[in-house]
């Protein structure tokens, strides 16, 4: 009886176990396929390049990075390692050739940085404009989105630097704005803040004190009491350090007969591409800010209404809270394209990453391997934007019940 | 009765409270201030005698003056095509009747010679070739990404992140000085070239819509579609790809307007795009006091064509809600 059903139990899955196997096989011979074919296509394209360059002489080394460059930059800084810290000095020709890259991404990510941080402002105020009760208001902030989202980058940035910047009054003759700002056709001058020369060790210390404290007094886990005493000992260690002789000075830009100098000075080409990536991104990030408003469920903002809240309380402490949320996956893609973006600064000279690339080709005739280390730089900065952006959603994100 | 509403329409829309009321002042008398001078601006003052001069420069670039028909028929056809695949009836020869007029549109344009197409027609064109072929380019990769083979999978999913974590100017240049190192027998010309990088390029963002749109259709297609015999090779292209597409219509139409928007950066290998065409009509020491004409043009016309894709794009998902509903 158990031999009969053991046989029976046997012949029932003997098609199906040979089908099982047959299948296995087939999906590793697909698997093998696929690889060998991409190894195979990747090996071909190698083999038929270093051919080529060999034909003409050339070998495939990355030896010319740290080779002299020979040519300067209008600006930028790489990092120089003596210690512990890196200190930043400005390249020049004797500069190498990783040097001049550094620099290069040294102005991609001034440039990226600062638009990642003022495009996410502007953004998100013409983002809540688009729902003001104001119908002008509005339509005009959703007829700037949609100008700036329906005209190519590049015309933008043309149009900042050639038709604004370098239409500016030349130098000299500067237009001062006000105290605070200086435009000019050498670019835009801003006041700097640095520290005073009387600011010591000591004094330092009580201001790391200081902004410990009043950081842990914004931390909303801690009892109130607990947050005012906080609040009392920063203020104590601000006082301390002030006594001490720390302050914040502020380098004025000063007009002189051939333009102004001193203070935080941007190039015009710097000015240009900041202006056109920030009221680029912006508009992108209004649409974003506006679509994750709309999606969020009415019920919120009947619960605020209901509980007497106006509709701006309504907008900064129960909305744009929860927006944030929502829209994280959609403004890092944002900050990985601004980022991407910056490399038209080659159509006006910023020396940014792919700027200064195109020269060290030039200068060294390597395009194949310069093309190749700036593309993993492009991609690295990419993972990591999206890193970042991975954890600070893991951190925020809500629970999903 | 029209007074009325138009009251209520203003209570309601700019004086709901002093703050709305005064913002509406504001914005009235600035934007009535600007639009009167940027309009005596535009009538008197500005010369657009340069414009009308420089036109042919702006629209065909370098094409020879004889053969500007050719550039007329190629608009022709691809204007024709474009009415006929919105027709309801040619939906399903839409596709063949898209892919015959690029076609002819190429052939037509091809024999003055690549390099000399320019200005608006190279824009244009780029657009079309670029849209048209990385289209079943990025649905091999949306399949190969959504596959259930791995290495597959793997190679699908590297490629689509290597290339949309690099900047597109970079990855045209790449390709631009590539080809011709391993193909040094045969020479392309670098229209061609910027094609090819393009494409590759942004199949990788067409591949990302088409595969939100499979990653869209319900389970029980597939598994229905299997219960009546179908073979994977027919569910995906019968079933499955279908209905991808047309969740991801309005996306692809966007996408179109990105490649037109990205097509400026052809710059980078010497191409002579609409933008660099006013460019180098600023160059001229004779014009170089029409710089504002000539951004406002151009500013004109990329708003006049990213706002009519835009808005084909907008009705094209209204519609498509409207059907699901």
């Amino acid at each position: 009886m158990i031999e009969a059903k053991t046989k029976l139990w046997r012949s029932s899955l003997a098609t199906p176990s040979v089908k099982r196997y047959v299948a296995r096989v087939r999906y590793k011979l697909t698997h093998g396929a696929v690889v060998a074919a991409v190894i195979g296509l990747l090996i071909l394209i190698a083999l038929a390049i270093h051919q080529n360059l060999t034909s003409r002489g050339i070998d495939f080394s990355f030896a010319y990075l740290s080779a002299p460059s020979r040519f300067g930059i209008s600006e930028g800084l790489a990092p120089v390692w003596t210690g512990w810290a890196p200190i930043f000095e400005s390249v020049d020709a004797t500069s190498s050739n990783l040097g001049m890259l550094e620099a290069g991404l040294f102005n991609t990510l001034k440039v990226a940085l600062l638009a990642i941080t003022f495009s996410t402002l502007v953004g998100v105020v013409l983002g809540v404009l688009r729902l003001s009760t104001n119908w002008l208001v509005r339509n005009l902030a959703f007829a700037i989105g949609e100008f700036i989202r329906n005209t190519p980058i590049l015309i933008q940035l043309m149009f900042w630097y050639f038709a604004v910047l370098l239409q500016l009054p030349s130098s000299g003759s500067a237009t001062k704005v006000s105290k605070w700002l200086v435009v000019e056709q050498s670019g835009v001058f801003l006041p700097l803040p640095h520290l005073s020369d009387s600011a010591g060790p000591a004094s330092g210390f009580f201001v790391a004190v200081a902004i410990a404290f009043l950081a842990a007094a914004c931390l909303r886990r801690f009892p109130a009491r607990w947050r005012i005493a906080l609040l009392g000992v920063g203020l104590c260690a601000i006082g301390a350090s002030y006594a001490l002789g720390f302050g914040i000075n502020l380098d004025w830009p000063v007009l002189g007969r051939f333009g102004a100098t001193g203070g935080l000075h941007f190039t015009p080409e710097m000015s240009a591409i900041l202006i056109t990536i920030i009221v680029n991104s912006a508009g992108y990030i209004s649409e974003i800010v506006r679509g994750g408003i709309e999606g969020l469920a009415k019920g919120q903002w009947e619960a605020a209404a209901a509980l007497g809240l106006s509709r701006g309380d309504t907008i900064r402490d129960i909305v744009l809270p929860q927006v944030f949320r929502i829209i994280i996956p959609s403004l890092t893609n944002r900050y990985i394209s601004l980022t991407k973006d910056t490399a038209i600064g080659i159509a006006i000279g910023f020396p940014e990453l792919f700027n200064v690339s195109g020269t060290v080709a030039n200068q060294s005739g390597r395009d194949f391997e310069t093309v190749i280390v700036v593309m993993t730089i492009y991609l690295l900065l990419s993972w990591l934007i999206s890193a970042l952006a991975n954890f600070v959603n893991r951190r925020i994100a809500l629970e999903r019940a | 009765m029209i007074i009325a509403t138009l009251h209520s329409w203003a209570r309601r829309n700019l004086f709901a409270n002093l703050i709305d009321s005064i913002l509406s002042i504001l914005i009235v008398t600035a934007l009535g201030w600007l639009l009167t001078v940027f309009l005596r601006w535009v009538i008197w003052d500005a010369y657009w005698q340069r414009i009308y001069e420089s036109l042919r420069l702006f629209l065909v670039g370098q094409f020879p003056e004889d053969q500007t028909w050719r550039a007329w028929v190629a608009l022709a056809l691809l204007c024709t095509a474009v009415g006929a695949v919105l027709l309801p009836w040619s939906r399903r020869l839409g596709v063949a009747i898209w892919l015959i007029a690029c076609g002819a549109a190429v052939f037509v344009l091809v024999p003055p010679g690549l390099d000399r197409w320019g200005g608006l027609l190279l824009s244009i064109m780029l657009t079309v070739v670029v849209s048209t072929a990385s289209l079943p380019l990025g649905i091999l990769f949306a399949f190969g990404r959504s596959s259930r083979n791995p290495s597959l999978r793997a190679c699908c999913t590297g490629y689509i992140e290597v290339m949309r974590s690099v900047p597109l100017i970079l990855v045209v240049y790449w390709i631009w000085i590539t080809v011709p190192l391993f193909m040094p027998e045969v020479s392309i010309s670098s229209l061609a070239r910027g094609m090819i990088g393009y494409t590759v390029f942004n199949a990788a963002y067409v591949a990302e819509y088409v595969r939100s749109g499979l990653q869209a259709v319900p389970r029980g297609q597939r598994e229905a579609a299997r219960s009546l015999g179908m073979s994977n090779w027919t569910i995906s292209t019968e079933i499955v790809l279908p209905q991808a597409l047309r969740v991801v219509q309005p996306a692809l139409v966007g996408n179109v307007l990105d490649v037109f928007n990205g097509a400026t950066l052809v710059f980078i290998i010497g191409l002579m795009d609409f933008l660099r065409a006013g460019q180098l009509i600023l160059v001229d020491p004779a014009a170089s006091g029409q710089t504002n004409e000539v951004y406002l043009f151009m500013f004109a016309v990329y708003f006049v064509i990213g706002s009519a894709i835009t808005f084909g794009s907008r009705r094209m998902e209204a519609h498509m809600h409207r059907s699901t509903r």
